[in-house]
């Protein structure tokens, strides 16, 4: 599994990582300064992906408030789950043209703020 | 046994009086002839063009257009008409397709789905696109391919499109060749070839056809002078020959209200509108080709918004097929590992394909088409067309688009990008399905239609107009299919009040 996701390379070895549980190797590779959402941004897999697609939203939403939000819905089930709950409940957004659920997008703009 | 007569070698003056005369020989003039058969009618065919291409012929349709393809590019004007160039894509229309829509501004038609469904049968066997499976069979038919990529609950599912069989290379099932000996076979058929209808002749009264005016390149005249006349040349030409015929009544037969050759409409291909990522990375090969199923049923997957949906979503009907792979930017995969990784799911293996789609547009009575002053060969106004797209129009796909993206995330099968937001990424890879529609549309109401709920032209007894021109709100199935079933029913009905 682990050769398989170097071999894989590129953007989709992220995901691989973090279904093969090796989420915490990727973020061991890199320190970040402290941010007043680590909590948050700990629920990522890899923060410099979501940076990336985080810096696609225009404009500047309010980080306090985004992170208010994500933390009432990530609460104790996690991302994935405040995911799916999005999706079912149709809270979407769209960032660069991908349609996401609401708090992988929030998330990845407070990746893209710090 | 039936003639084959090539009207430039009939003396000039000769009078026919048949029982019914068909002007066009295209799929849907075709189908009636053959519908009426058993019938003891006499039927004369007219067919502007012979049984091959002629760019004689062909200049004919020549016009002029904004927004759109070369007239006579667009049309193909020998015995068989279209369906000598067409892609035998086939998918009938839907429920909702039918409706009166409060948020498709004039849209509904006089009768629902069902009025078409008991001809639909015949209709698939002429275009010879094998068992009947759409979105009743197309699954069980398909997951023998490979499996349906999962959706999850929502407003799009899974539809099919099926296709008139080709023959080898050959394109699919071609009207005029097709049927050619049947026609001949038919006792009570006559078919003349390249002979134009020129005129429509009202009686003085205007409430019935008198005669037709018909002539030949080679400048032969003839006068038809039938009970029942259909009007089968298209859905172009169908309004030009209907606005060309106003020497009673002055705007044209049927355009009292200034209906006829307004409400043009075609279904855009706009390509590249998405981008799907399977998770997976695997797609089953109906996705992305025409694939045979066997039973002679040649099917292809796409996504449609469901008939609940529409009502409740507000948007029109859309067929948003998969077309290549593509590759993705920096941003795309850090979309995907990103969303994947949240979701839980191993997108190591990920592709993308782009996505394009066939639309229906919104009835809009300026996109339409009028007489110019220019001429054709035989004295004929030709014709120019205003096309054009609403902001509204893509901004609803959009919103289906991004339905189906939830309900990919929803079963974790995979994303969506939109790549499309501005006009101009919109009517950057544009292309447009042929399909003409909508200028001589249907309607119980005289102030809303050119045609009644039988085709009948408002105000004249005995003439009828058959093809899409007569569809008042347009669907996103390709239209031929639909139309000939609709030709089907005219011939019942022909066959009832003609008796
Ligand atoms: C490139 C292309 C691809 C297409 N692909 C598809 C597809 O995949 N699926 C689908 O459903 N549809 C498709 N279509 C549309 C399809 O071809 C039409 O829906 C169909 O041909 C319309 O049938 P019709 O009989 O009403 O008219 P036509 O096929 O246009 O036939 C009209 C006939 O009338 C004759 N005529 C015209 N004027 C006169 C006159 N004055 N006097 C006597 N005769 C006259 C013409 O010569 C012609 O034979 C495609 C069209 C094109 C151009």
């Amino acid at each position: 599994m682990k050769r398989r996701t170097l071999i894989a390379g590129a953007g989709f070895a992220a995901g691989a990582a973090a279904v093969a549980g090796l989420w915490r190797y990727t973020g061991l590779l890199r320190h970040y300064a402290p941010s007043p959402y680590d909590d948050l941004l700990e629920q990522l897999n890899d923060r410099d992906q979501a940076a990336l697609l985080g810096r696609q939203v225009v404009g500047a939403p309010d980080a306090r408030m985004m992170a208010q939000e994500l933390r009432t819905r990530i609460g104790k089930g996690g991302l994935g789950a405040a995911a799916m709950a999005d999706i079912t409940a149709d809270r979407m957004t769209e960032v660069d043209g991908w349609i996401l659920p609401q708090s992988v997008g929030q998330l990845a703009v407070l990746a893209a703020k710090h | 046994m039936s003639a084959f007569i090539d009207a430039r070698t009939i003396p000039s003056g000769t009078t026919q009086t048949p029982d019914l005369a068909i002007i066009g020989g295209g799929p849907a003039g075709i189908a009636l002839a053959m519908a009426l058969a058993d019938s003891k009618l006499k039927i004369l065919l007219l067919e502007s063009g012979g049984m091959n291409f002629d760019p004689a012929v062909q200049k004919m349709y020549a016009g002029s257009q904004t927004g759109y393809e070369p007239l006579d590019g667009d049309r193909l004007r020998y015995l068989g008409g279209g369906t000598n160039h067409w892609g035998g894509w086939c998918r009938p229309m839907d429920e909702s397709d039918f409706e009166v829509r409060d948020w498709v501004p004039s849209s509904g038609w006089p009768f629902g789905r069902a009025a078409l469904e008991p001809y639909y049968p015949r209709a698939q066997s002429l275009v010879e696109a094998g068992a009947w499976a759409y979105d009743q069979g197309g699954n069980a038919l398909a997951t023998r391919h490979g499996p349906i990529l999962p959706l999850g609950k929502g407003g799009v599912y899974t539809s099919w499109f099926q296709f008139s069989k080709m023959r080898g290379d050959v394109l699919p099932t071609q009207f005029g060749h097709r049927y050619e000996q049947d026609l001949r076979a038919q006792a009570n058929l006559t078919v003349w070839l390249n002979a134009n209808v020129t005129g429509i002749r009202l009686a003085a009264n205007g409430t019935s056809v008198d005669h037709l005016d018909v002539a030949t390149l080679n400048g032969r005249q003839f006068t038809v002078k039938p009970r029942y006349t259909v009007l089968a040349c298209g859905g172009i030409e169908n309004a030009r020959l209907l606005l060309v015929s106003n020497d009673v009544v002055k705007p044209g037969i049927g355009n009292a209200a200034d209906l006829v050759g307004r409400y043009f409409a075609d279904n855009p291909i706009p390509r590249d509108v998405a981008t799907l990522v399977v998770f997976g990375g695997r797609l089953a090969p109906y996705y992305r080709d025409n694939q045979d199923m066997g039973h002679g049923a040649i099917l292809r997957a796409t996504f449609a918004p469901s008939d609940t949906w529409r009502r409740q979503a507000r948007v029109a009907g859309s067929l948003t097929t998969v077309e290549q792979t593509v590759v993705l930017d920096d941003v795309g995969k850090a979309a995907v590992a990103t969303t994947a990784a949240a979701l839980g799911v191993d997108a190591s293996s990920a592709q993308a394909w782009s996505l394009g789609c066939g639309l229906e547009l919104i009835p809009d009575p300026d996109r339409r088409v009028t007489l110019a002053p220019e001429k054709d060969a035989l004295g004929l106004p030709r014709l120019k067309l205003a096309n054009s797209i609403s902001d509204e129009d893509f901004a609803r796909y959009r919103h289906t688009l991004a339905e189906l993206g939830r309900q990919l995330l929803a079963s974790k099968a995979g994303m969506l990008r939109i790549n499309c937001t501005t006009r101009d990424e919109w009517m950057k890879n544009m292309d447009w399905g042929h399909h003409h529609l909508g200028t001589t549309r249907m309607h119980d109401d005289p102030r809303r239609g050119v045609v009644n709920s039988n085709a009948m032209v408002h105000g004249v007894a005995n003439l009828y107009v058959a093809g899409s021109s007569v569809f008042p709100s347009y669907s996103a199935s390709n239209p031929t299919l639909n139309l000939i079933a609709l030709t089907l029913r005219l011939a019942d009905y022909l066959k009832a009040v003609m008796a």
